[in-house]
């Protein structure tokens, strides 16, 4: 305790240095005054006496400098010097700093990397008032609309819902709605030139439920959404506010045209806040009561009771726990879904709603679609790239371990001079620290780079994904916990080894063989477990690489070569919606006549959708045909123009297509092998009669013309989809996919610029969005599987590398120790391929260990990829046994040079080193 | 004995000792009070007993107050405090064994020859 006492004291003397300077001075001088009063009492004069007394105390300078050395460690002075230390050994060795920063680097850029998208898509809470009082209707994992009956987890919900709800619930404070779809626009500020926009709908309520206040003007308010078409204001953020106004206030009541309505900009919204979707950016909020002039014709959002397309967010009232709120909103939901199906509702409505529920979550990290697509991706990623830092941690360790032989009679010499052993594991410890810090010092920058470049290939598309990756303290906090960890972890066993050797034989010769066998030892068990998480990583690494594989090979139905996709726009054409929409066909067609035309062009045709850009779906009756759990499913469908077929590449089966007579009321439709077969399974479907929707209003209304191949719809992971293709002169309305297959060989840019020409031509009015080939489209469809993939084939590389590194250090130094003893044996008359053998052996006996413990730990933990794996078992024998070759052939590579110079050793050479 | 330079452990040892016999005593007394006792065989550096007595002042064994000296000159008195006296206690004891022990290994010594 007095130890403990006096060393705070000593501390707490680091601050009150100058006070007790002075105290100590004064002290000093009245030493002096006494001594010199004694020896001019003893007969001395001033001067001699004086002299006598400082004589005789040693110094004045020396004892001040003795009094603050007890004072105050010189804990800081000493760490200056070990950092000193640390800097010239560093410095000394350039070889293994570069091995070490560099390897450290790779292994903390790579966590700060995956950390910082971890933290921007999963953790990071939205910038809001209060941000964890917050609860979202659902888990937000549902995007776009339906109007069918709840039945389960309800995620989306109507804007009658939103106001019946908020009428009489008691457990939030204010709840916030807005439209789960951003609409993708062009907006015209002052008459200006049209520019994309994004615009989100949102209530009267969002900004003040949320708390975001007005950076300049006003946020939106009740009175913006209270009568149906009234709410024509919009308010920015501020990002979009100083794009185009540069913060000039002055852009308050400026008029901004969106497809042909004009909104007044009212306010600019808090710096940071870009709306609650993570992985969105919103422009313009403007009040839902606006929601007619975004929606497509026909759709009633605000009227139909059951048009459920909003995320619904509360703040939850003080001292209302989640499970009485939760229990209150799924009364009251019961009750006033209940109220919208009328009086006499059908009993499956009934049974539907029965099975319906809302799930409270958490609401203050946002809503987030990219969550729900990369949240386990990127926890698999974290996981992996841990344990390859844990790799590359051993290796340093082990490189430390080497050194600390090599530096014993340094270390030895410094002990016996008198340092401590505290001291010299601090200096060691030092040592490390300074090397993890180089390391994540060059990690950090590559991360830098790296966090948005692997967003960018998690989710690829024309434009990136607006996410904000800049560190904050949380990922400041990670790397800097991480850093220290790792220094520990690889410095301290190697430091303890080397304090602790006893330095009397150290001294003698310097290569002591006492504690040799105990770093082997030590070392060895390193490269044990390297292989072992080298083969672990690897594992997952060809399971994931296979399942791509797997991927690229599925047959998508469609033909992806030699395809273009034009994204249209015709927000600014002003084409008529209701009974006139037919002149957007027209307008379609036009464009599909004249681009065929262009030399190499081989067919065209619009459509609603091409692949994995979205969906439509519903269930179908077919007249005659009971429901039957098989048919029972949803159906995707497609609206297409004539051409769409040839121009996908889908082959028809049977009947025929859609041609210019399909415009009549006699509506038609071609349909895909799976939904002939699911209704059809021994006859053929074509003349029979069918309606969509569960209990369709016109039963039959429309005719089967035609079967088509099946061919991929949503994802090229899905299961078979019933889909049906309809017309678009009997379904108008403006379809943005342009689909063009051109000629094998033909000049792609040519004929891209050609058709945007001809596009211009026919509609100046119809702006093209971007151009990509259907090759793309779908290899973006499986961009996070082939990140995912190619990521751990990248680490797991890394890794069985690090491992090779530890072992070929180790084989080297063996062989280089045992060359005497290897020179004996070859003088005995030992075979060298026997040399080659004995080396060789030692590698093989730990990538055996290692293979031991890597693949049972492999075989218990793989099925947590099971849902990344397509087709593919998680215990795959293929996969499995391409990582353990693929490891033990890369290893015994690695020990091959060593044991190729054991070999060749001089017997006459090898007897003189000794 | 010729060294200059006392052993920091004696020297603790021979301050608490001093102030035990003497009562409250400053710096420059303690240090020729030590000299006196040794009958002038031990020379010290005055400035040495300064970061002795600051680091039995740390441990609690001393405490330390300004006053008076005989001659009306300011100095910083030391005093024993309890922890101090037993601490002296257990110092005395401790160096009595060793010297005890080291007395008869150096005679037994002169035995052999």
């Amino acid at each position: 305790m007095r130890k403990l006492r006096a060393f705070f004291l000593r501390f707490w003397g680091l601050s009150a240095g100058k006070r007790h300077d002075d105290e100590f001075a004064e002290e000093l001088r009245s030493h002096l005054q006494m001594h010199i009063d004694d020896n001019i009492r003893s007969g001395m004069t001033l001067d001699q006496a004086r002299r006598e007394a400082i004589l005789k105390l040693g110094g004045i300078e020396q004892t001040v400098q003795r009094q603050r050395d007890q004072r105050a460690f010189s804990f800081f002075e000493s760490l200056g010097r070990d950092l000193r230390f640390a800097f010239r050994n560093v410095h000394k060795s350039p070889g293994f700093t570069a091995v070490a920063v560099l390897t450290l680097a790779l292994g903390i850029g790579a966590n700060t990397a995956i950390f910082t998208l971890l933290n921007a898509i999963l953790l990071r809470p939205l910038p809001v008032q209060n941000p964890e009082e917050l609860l979202l209707f659902g888990d937000g994992y549902a995007m776009g609309s339906t109007q069918s009956v709840p039945d389960g987890n309800t995620k989306l919900f109507s804007y009658s819902f939103f106001h019946d709800f908020r009428q009489k619930d008691t457990s939030f404070s204010g709840i916030a709605a807005v439209d789960s779809t951003q609409f993708e626009t062009k907006a015209s500020i002052s008459g200006g030139a049209y520019q994309t926009t994004h615009v989100n709908l949102v209530s009267g309520s969002y900004f003040s439920v949320l708390g975001v206040p007005a950076f300049l003007g006003r946020t939106i308010g009740e009175s913006d959404d209270s009568v149906e078409g009234a709410g024509t204001v919009a308010v920015a953020s501020y990002s979009w506010f100083q794009r185009h106004f540069n913060g000039d206030p002055s852009a308050m009541g400026k008029v901004i045209r969106i497809q042909s309505h004009d909104y007044t900009l009212v306010g600019v919204a808090k710096p940071g806040f870009s709306g609650v979707t993570v992985g969105q950016s919103t422009d313009l909020w403007i009040p839902l009561s606006m929601e007619k002039a975004f929606s497509r014709a026909g759709w009633n959002g605000l009227g139909d009771k059951l048009f459920q397309s909003l995320y619904l967010i509360g703040r939850l009232r003080p001292g209302v726990t989640t499970a009485q709120a939760g229990a209150e909103t799924n009364l009251l939901f019961q009750q006033i879904v209940r109220s919208y199906l009328g009086p006499q509702p059908s009993q499956k409505h009934l049974d539907d709603l029965a099975r319906a529920s809302i799930q409270l979550t958490p609401g203050g990290r946002g809503v987030s679609l990219l969550r729900y697509a990369l949240s386990l991706p990127l926890q698999i990623l974290m996981a992996i790239v841990a344990l390859v830092l844990l790799i590359a941690c051993a290796n340093i360790a082990n490189m430390l371990l080497a050194r600390g032989v090599v530096r014993r009679r340094e270390i030895a010499v410094r002990m016996a001079l008198g340092a401590s052993r505290r001291r010299i594991v601090f200096q060691l410890l030092t040592e490390s620290t300074l090397l993890a810090f180089l390391g994540a010092a060059a990690g950090v920058a590559l991360a830098w780079k790296g966090s948005s470049l692997l967003l960018n290939m998690a989710a690829p598309g024309p434009d990136p994904v607006p996410l904000n990756l800049t560190p904050d303290l949380r990922v400041l906090g990670f790397t800097i916990a991480v850093t220290v960890l790792t220094s520990l972890l690889f410095g301290i066993l190697p430091a303890f080894r080397s304090a602790g050797l006893e330095f009397t034989p150290a001294l003698k010769d310097g290569r002591g063989s006492s504690s040799v066998s105990t770093r082997g030892a030590l070392a060895r068990s390193l490269i044990v477990g390297q292989v072992a998480l080298s083969v672990l990583l690897l594992v997952v690494a060809s399971l994931l690489l296979r399942s791509l594989i797997h991927l690229y090979d599925v047959d998508t139905g469609f033909d992806k070569h030699n395809v273009l996709i034009f994204s249209l726009d015709s927000s600014t054409a002003n084409l008529p919606h209701g009974p006139d929409e037919i002149r957007s066909v027209r307008l379609q067609e036009q464009i599909e006549n004249r681009v065929q035309a262009i030399p190499g062009v081989r067919s065209d045709g619009f459509a609603f959708f091409a692949f994995n850009d979205g969906a439509w779906s519903d269930q179908v009756l077919f007249q005659g045909v009971p429901r039957t759990p098989a048919n029972g499913d949803p159906v995707a469908f497609n609206i297409t123009g004539n051409g769409f077929f040839s121009a996908m590449g889908i082959p028809l089966l049977e009947g025929r297509i859609f041609t210019s007579p399909d415009t009549g009321t006699a509506k038609v439709a071609v349909i895909n092998q799976t939904m002939a077969r699911r209704f059809f399974p021994n006859s053929s479907p074509i003349g029979s009669r069918f309606a969509v929707g569960e209990t369709p209003d016109h039963p039959g209304e429309i005719e089967v013309i035609g079967v088509v191949k099946d061919s991929k719809y949503y994802t090229l992971d899905e299961a078979p989809v019933m889909e049906a293709y309809f017309p678009c002169t009997q379904n108008p309305g403006f379809f943005g996919n342009f689909v063009v297959r051109y000629a094998p060989g033909a000049n792609q840019q040519e004929i891209s610029s050609r058709i945007r020409h001809a596009i211009g031509e026919i509609n100046s009015n119809i702006l093209v969005n971007s151009v990509t080939t259907l090759e793309e489209q779908v290899d973006r469809s499986i961009a996070k599987q082939s990140l995912i993939a190619q990521l751990s084939a990248f680490f797991g590389i890394l890794a069985v590398f690090l491992a090779c590194m530890g072992i070929y250090g180790l084989l080297s130094y063996s062989v280089a120790r045992r060359t005497s003893e290897l020179g004996i044996r070859l003088a005995l008359g030992a075979q060298s391929h026997a040399l080659l053998w004995l080396v060789l052996r030692e590698c093989i006996f730990l990538l055996i260990l290692g293979f031991a413990i890597g693949i049972p730990v492999a075989l218990s933990s793989t099925h947590i990829l099971k849902s990344l794996l397509y087709q593919l078992s998680p215990l795959d024998p293929t996969a499995i046994a391409i990582a353990i070759a693929t490891v033990a052939c890369i290893t015994v590579a690695a020990a091959w040079l060593p044991a190729r110079r054991a070999s060749k050793i001089n017997p006459m050479q090898a007897l003189r080193t000794e | 004995m010729g060294e200059s330079e006392v052993w920091q452990g004696t020297l603790a040892l021979m301050i608490l000792k001093t102030l035990q016999s003497m009562g409250p005593l400053h710096g420059y007394g303690i240090a020729r009070r030590i000299e006196q006792i040794s009958q002038e065989q031990l020379i010290i550096q005055y400035g040495t007993i300064y970061p002795a007595l600051l680091k039995l002042e740390q441990e609690g064994y001393i405490s330390a107050d300004w006053g008076e000296s005989q001659n009306n000159r300011r100095a910083r008195f030391y005093k024993l405090t309890r922890a101090g006296r037993r601490q002296l206690e257990k110092e005395c004891q401790r160096w009595e064994k060793a010297a005890a022990v080291l007395a008869r290994f150096v005679s037994t010594g002169e035995e052999a020859i």
